[in-house]
């Protein structure tokens, strides 16, 4: 199956959605092509990227890291964005789009609430009314993000079908959007849904591969050799790799969770073992059970918790342009022990996994070698969970 | 060749009836009893029979269906036990025109030639796919070339508007209307231009013109009946048959009922 049309990355993509939605996209994707060619548009990113989420961010040489592991490492630090991620990046440049759009709600889906608090902050700042489907094992394991977003004047609608997590709160959201499409805008928090949407969170996380990329060429004065990040959805990772894909000598690794481990089957590795099918509207490698229902994704990180990988990544991978590989729960737990102690930075562990991987992709490299890592978000929102590996009590999954 | 649902359909014109279809999610309360709600039904005189294929993340339903769906996958329902089940009603001489409503990745997962290949032998007449629009046809439809292949239903909704005539070129066995945006079985919440909507696409279609979700009784659609030749009941008929304990003999009842009031309307 070829598909050469723009709503496809080589095989995957499209737009698998009832046909109740099929103008609302079309709708999406027009005012989307007209925004980003406005100057005034762009201008007014650029503007909250700076003044409100605090960018541009650094691209912090982590000396002791790079001492320890073997290779220089650069750590982009999407952390010190205003809510603590690189989520904020892609919500102000969709609320505009609402704005645009003339809708005055907004609703998002959210696992871990990161995505979740920074759709309630971006619907702060632009005056939107806010809804945010999370489920009922996630509102659980994530009771203080619940509490932000209703600080922020959100409301969190609890979603009690299937898992109860990420997966379902996205089918929630679809349904509720498909009912209320006339005035309300959907925030999809990772690059993942039908098409537009894959593009359109590219475009708003390339700010983070723009910036290391002239960061890099100042400090440096070349490009990286490597450069890395940490795939659920595929928001960062593709922000990451977005102005790296043409430059060929620069290798580009996602890393997912691998939970357990592969071989346990409780992991959230799409790409190891995953088949493609359908889900969310998109073509994409995802994991599946024999019948083709969709399998529960397993990670100590509720940001990688998820079942599928945005289209985009999936073609990478086939393409060969990309490398995928995963790490396990413990890996990203030694790693992120590591970052704390080595440079005093407490990283979320879904970043954490990536760190994980740059120790072993070090082994591989010369000590004047560069290595880049989206440092994706911070750990404020993992102390808990943390804490109870720690106490060898697991985690809620 | 006809299909058994035009030719259903080209009957029910010929006497000046209207259509009557069921929804129910197949495998409940378990395959014989199911397979005992199909012969009702059959017995009934009812027109078309939609069986639901569950599915593990059903975007286009509400919660009677996600539940259904739900508890068919608890009870290990699949496509390879459906097409067993329906080779078997065949068998037996059940003639009811019988469709399909299945959420893309079930067919995908189970490969499209084979999907359409075990369609054939057990019988399948139609496949609603909710999550697979126009733009998304072409791999299935090119599997679907194929003698006593099933009819790709096409289904529109009240905001498709200038999309109406693209999907309904080639379209076959009838159209089904969506009565309103969002999931099924949001009782009596019907789009609020659903007439103007319907006379639209009735003037364009060739094909008879259903109307679905949210219907409860033959009454619910007494405003539409000049514009639709028939109703689709699937949240609902799935209530009454868990408040009956899947009771053949009340699927029967309900069937009769909708199907005269809905001609005598």
């Amino acid at each position: 199956m070829k598909k050469n049309n723009e709503r496809y990355f080589g095989e995957f993509g499209g737009q698998f959605v009832s046909e109740s939605l099929m103008n609302v996209l079309e709708e999406l994707d027009q005012v989307y092509e007209e925004a980003i060619h406005d100057e005034e548009f762009l201008k007014q990113y650029d503007y909250y990227m700076k003044q409100y989420v605090g960018r541009e961010n650094p691209l912090y040489f982590a000396e002791n890291l790079s001492r320890a592991y073997g290779t220089k490492i650069y750590l982009k630090r999407e952390d010190l964005n205003h809510t603590g991620a690189h989520k904020i990046n892609n919500v102000i440049g969709q609320i505009m789009l609402a704005k645009r759009m003339g809708k005055k709600k907004v609703i998002a889906e959210t696992g871990a609430g990161q995505h979740g608090v920074a759709t309630a902050t971006g619907a702060a700042l632009f005056g939107m009314e806010c809804t945010v489907y999370m489920g009922e094992e996630d509102m659980a394991r994530q009771e203080l993000n619940v509490f932000r977003m209703e600080m922020l004047g959100a409301k969190v609608e609890c979603v009690k079908s299937g898992s109860c997590t990420l997966k379902d709160a996205t089918n929630e959201a679809i349904r509720t959007w498909a009912k209320t499409a006339e005035d309300t805008f959907y925030v999809i928090g990772s690059a993942v849904g039908p098409y537009p949407y894959p593009k359109i969170v590219k475009e708003f996380q390339s700010i983070i591969s723009r910036e290391s990329k002239r960061q890099i060429l100042e400090a440096e004065g070349r490009l990286p050799d490597v450069v890395m990040a940490c795939v659920g959805g595929g928001s960062n990772s593709i922000g990451m790799f977005a102005d790296f894909i043409e430059e060929t000598s620069v290798k580009l690794i996602g890393v997912e969770a691998a939970g357990l481990g592969i071989e346990t089957g409780k992991h959230a590795s799409a790409m190891a073992l995953g088949k493609p099918g359908t889900l969310h509207g998109m073509r994409s490698y995802l994991l599946q059970d024999e019948d083709g229902n969709i399998q529960i994704a397993h990670s100590i990180s509720a940001g990688l918790d998820y079942p599928g990988v945005g289209p985009e990544h999936a073609y990478l991978k086939d393409s060969g342009r990309a490398e995928y590989v995963s790490i396990t729960d413990q890996e990203a737990m030694e790693a992120l022990q590591d970052l704390c102690r080595m440079e005093g930075i407490i990283p979320a562990i879904e970043s954490a996994h990536a760190i994980a991987y740059a120790k072993k992709q070090a082994k591989k490299m010369k000590a004047e070698d560069i290595m880049i890592v989206c440092l994706s978000g911070r750990g404020d929102k993992d102390v808990h969970t943390v804490a109870d590996y720690m106490a060898g009590k697991g985690y809620l999954n | 060749m006809e299909n058994r649902i035009e030719q259903k359909m080209r009957c029910l014109k010929e006497q000046g009836n209207k259509a009557f279809i069921t929804y129910m999610t197949v495998g409940l309360p378990d395959m014989a009893g199911c397979k005992a709600l199909i012969e009702a039904q059959e017995r009934a005189g009812l027109d078309v029979l939609e069986l639901g294929i569950p599915f593990s993340d059903p975007i286009a339903d509400g919660p009677v269906i996600q539940n259904a769906s739900y508890k068919s996958i608890q009870l290990g329902v699949n496509l390879k036990k459906v097409f067993a089940l329906l080779k078997e009603v065949r068998a037996q001489g059940v003639e009811l025109p019988i469709i399909f409503m299945l959420y893309y990745n079930t067919a995908l997962h189970f490969g499209l030639e084979m999907f359409v290949e075990e369609c054939i032998n057990s019988g399948v007449d139609g496949l609603v796919i909710p999550d697979l629009p126009l733009e998304e046809q072409g791999d299935l439809k090119e599997a679907l070339q194929r003698e006593n292949a099933p009819l790709l239903i096409q289904l529109v909704s009240p905001v498709s508007a200038d999309r109406v005539p693209k999907i309904l070129e080639g379209a076959r066995g009838f159209v089904y209307c969506v009565s309103g945006m969002g999931v099924t079985g949001q009782s009596g919440n019907f789009h609020k231009k659903i007439l103007h909507y319907l006379s639209e696409v009735k003037k364009i279609a060739k094909i008879p013109v259903m109307m679905g979700f949210g219907i409860e009784q033959a009454k619910d659609v007494a405003p539409m009946k000049d514009v639709i030749d028939g109703a689709i009941v699937g949240s609902h008929f799935i209530k009454l048959l868990e408040a009956n304990e899947y009771q053949p003999q009340e699927a029967e009842k309900y069937c009769r009922t909708f199907k005269k009031e809905l001609n005598d309307l």
